[in-house]
């Protein structure tokens, strides 16, 4: 069992989406996957149609009075079940704060589930704060997706020494580029430059692509409404080059 | 809470067309899937899997062909495959969870099609107001039986399983059934029911039933045992056929020899030869299964480096074993088999037709059971004492053969006692057995494996190979030596007090 979080410090660069999609691939794979929101937006709950409500709120989640695996929701896909966000997420920091060991909690709610699934996707909202340690905790692999940005090189250098700082070597950070637009000749430019400087880049690269936004008209996984695209290749190929690196 | 039910059957009049149209008019669905299929079922000829709560299923259509382990308690898939055709053994299939859980449970038994149901299959998805699905039904449409529902409820979605399963039943008056339900309504086509095979025995006897009616009625079991797994043997579908039919004809020798003077001795004698007979020309067969069936024990034995050098022997059995079957199955399709098993069978039907009887064919049978068992629980007690620890080999081996005998009998009228009883008894025999079956079957596995390096010499076998069971017959040595020396204790603990008074309190009162 692996457990994968989908994260970076910054908003907007494509977390939820990898998080979905790979994890449709992954249960495709025939590997029991579970995906967890963890972000209060809701925003993975709702690409599976799926309630963003949890049977007494972080709190209760968190103090561990309810059984993880009682809340877990079945998606519309074989293999594929998802951990529903709640609003009241927006607090988990503050209540893991009450907490003994705050970063090692995720890791102990996630022990009973680690028999039963393949892959444990946790999409996670932007920011460094008491949740991300958490989450950094728990996971083997964070997976950090980049636009290609120069604001985007200073949040990657920044997360390496985040992890370098706190010692996270268990951690292995795979990062690759998301929402690139070839036709920008900057992200081009960007692309090639980081991919100089930090060799752990991942080579494939998810487009800027309109049939990927439309996930939010569909409400699922971009490979289950559209097989045959550039997009979808992508997210193929991404997922064959990470299996490679942790398996 | 009451379970929700899971299956349903339709009555004979609702095709899938008009059910569907119904529940449109109650739920929110589409129809995913509608196809032609074919559903099979498959178990070994001993039901291994529906004796552990199983049910294995290929169902093959169009569009893929899926074969799955089902927990026929719950209902839950406990694992899947996708495969074109199925293979007889477990060893055969793709490594992973269907193959460990399948090879858990049938061993070296083949797997067979039970019976085959070609039917339309709808596969729905029920939805809610967000168009999430929220429960998946497939409803089996078939040409030879009823139509039938199956609800596969989505986790965390377990309220719109029980909604559906209750409207179901109440708004559409659907009967609840079970998931073997269309499997054994497919048995009883063919005129058959889950387990009506195993090799166990269980004899209803009448106490005081005169003891040669009741010797006739565990034979004429016994006969049914070779007979059923005759063809089986002949077609060499698993080793096992020839196990239990060599089980069942060394317990009818056991019989005619055991349970004395019941039927005429001119019978008895004219039949022991020919079931002595047929326990010879099954046994090479047999020991060659053996052989094969303990291959990967053997080969784990030897240290990895001599691992594959160990092959040409697999290869040597294996070929043996392709001749001794085939000259098996000639006799058992020969005339002089058939004639004589005939005879048997004619005799057992109509004993009255043969006035003569043994001199105790009128004692009760549990008075004659009692006798019985006692006296070869006593010659057990008298032989397995006298071994010491310089006793040649020859003595554990008849203690041995003592030993079957006992148990066969207790076998035989276990019906008459107090099970529980009996099978604290039966379990200390069979430790006891299980160190003797031990001892002999390693020597002999060492002097037959001895044997066959000397003719695998003749065919310029290469050194390495001969080293390699050279090492295997040292391995085969230790293990015999180690069951000798486990004799004592073994035996020690079968005459415990114990078990001596237990023997008395049900057998010599």
């Amino acid at each position: 069992m692996k457990i994968i979080a989908t994260y970076n410090i910054k908003g907007g660069v494509g977390k939820t989406s990898t998080a979905v999609n790979l994890a449709y691939l992954a249960a495709q794979n025939h590997y029991k996957t579970l995906v967890w929101d963890l972000d209060p937006q809701g925003a993975s709950s709702y690409y599976f149609r799926i309630k963003p409500k949890v049977k007494g709120g972080s709190k209760q989640l968190i103090a561990g009075e309810r059984e993880l695996d009682g809340l877990i929701k079945a998606t519309d896909f074989e293999n594929l079940d998802l951990l529903p966000a709640d609003f009241s997420f927006r607090n988990l920091d503050l209540v893991l704060d009450t907490r003994k060991k705050p970063t090692q909690r995720l890791k102990k709610l996630l022990a009973p589930l680690t028999q039963e699934y393949d892959f444990i996707f946790l999409d996670c909202p932007p920011n460094i704060s008491l949740l991300s340690e958490a989450i950094f905790e728990t996971s083997e692999i964070l997976l950090s997706p980049i636009i290609p940005t120069t604001l985007s090189l200073r949040t990657l250098e920044q997360l390496k020494k985040y992890l370098k700082d706190n010692k996270l070597k268990h951690l292995q950070l795979i990062p690759f580029f998301s929402m690139a637009d070839r036709r920008k000749k900057m992200h081009c430019e960007i692309m090639a430059t980081l991919s100089e400087q930090h060799q752990d880049i991942l080579s494939s690269t998810i487009p800027y692509a309109s049939d990927i936004e439309r996930m939010g008209w569909e409400r699922m996984p971009l490979a289950a409404y559209a097989r045959k695209s550039r997009s979808t290749d992508a997210y193929q190929a991404l997922w064959q080059e990470i299996l490679q690196l942790i398996t | 809470m009451p379970t929700t039910p899971l299956y349903f059957v339709l009555p004979e009049n609702l095709t899938a067309e008009k059910f569907l149209k119904k529940l449109s008019k109650k739920v929110n669905f589409y129809i995913d899937v509608q196809q032609h299929a074919i559903k099979t079922y498959y178990d070994s000829f001993d039901w291994r899997l529906y004796n552990a709560d199983m049910v294995c299923e290929l169902n093959q259509s169009k569009t893929s062909s899926q074969i799955t382990l089902i927990d026929r308690v719950t209902g839950e898939c406990l694992a899947l495959e996708e495969l074109q055709d199925v293979p007889p053994f477990s060893a055969q299939f793709r490594n992973g969870c269907f193959k460990t859980r399948l090879a858990e449970r049938i061993e070296m038994r083949a797997l067979l099609p039970l019976c085959a149901l070609p039917h339309q299959v709808y596969r729905l998805n029920i939805l809610n107001k967000d168009q999430k699905t929220v429960l998946r039904i497939t409803l089996d449409e078939y040409e030879i039986l009823a139509n039938r529902i199956s609800l596969h409820p989505l986790k965390g979605y377990d309220k719109a399983a029980a909604n559906i399963s209750h409207l179901l039943a109440n708004d559409l008056e659907l009967s609840p059934t079970n998931g073997t339900a269309a499997l054994n309504a497919a048995l009883q086509l063919q005129g058959r029911k889950p387990k009506d095979y195993s090799s166990k025995l269980a004899i209803k006897l009448d106490p005081a039933m005169r003891a040669d009616k009741a010797s006739i009625i565990i034979y004429k079991q016994l006969l049914a045992a070779i007979q059923i797994n005759e063809a089986g043997t002949i077609a060499d579908i698993d080793t096992e056929f020839l196990h239990d039919y060599r089980v069942a004809v060394r317990r009818t020798r056991a019989g005619l020899s055991q349970i004395k003077n019941t039927l005429p001795p001119k019978i008895v004698a004219k039949h022991a030869n020919f079931f002595a007979w047929l326990g010879q020309i099954t046994s090479t067969t047999r020991d060659l299964d053996v052989y094969l069936l303990s291959y990967q024990q053997y080969q784990a034995a030897l240290p990895e480096t001599l691992q594959a050098d160990l092959a040409p022997l697999y290869e040597f059995l294996k070929k043996k074993q392709v001749i001794a079957q085939k000259e098996l199955a000639d006799i058992l399709s020969g005339s002089k088999y058939r004639k004589q098993l005939l005879a048997w069978e004619q005799y057992l039907r109509d004993p009255a037709a043969v006035k003569a009887k043994g001199s105790d064919a009128n004692v009760p049978i549990k008075e004659l059971a009692d006798q019985r068992i006692w006296k070869v629980f006593q010659r057990v007690l008298k032989e397995g004492s006298a071994i010491s620890e310089s006793s040649p080999a020859e003595t554990l081996h008849d203690l041995r053969k003592t030993c079957k005998k006992l148990r066969y009998l207790m076998e035989f009228f276990q019906d008459m006692y107090p099970a529980k009883d009996m099978k604290v008894l039966l379990r200390a025999l069979k430790g006891l057995q299980s160190v003797l079956g031990d001892f002999q079957d390693y020597e002999i596995q060492e002097n037959n494996i001895k044997h066959f390096s000397a003719e695998m010499m003749e065919d310029n076998i290469a050194s390495d190979t001969l080293l390699a069971m050279g090492v295997l017959i040292q391995y085969l040595d230790t293990m015999k030596c180690t069951a000798r020396n486990d004799f004592a204790e073994q035996f020690s603990r079968f005459k415990q007090a114990q078990n001596q008074a237990q023997f008395k309190t049900l057998f010599n009162r």
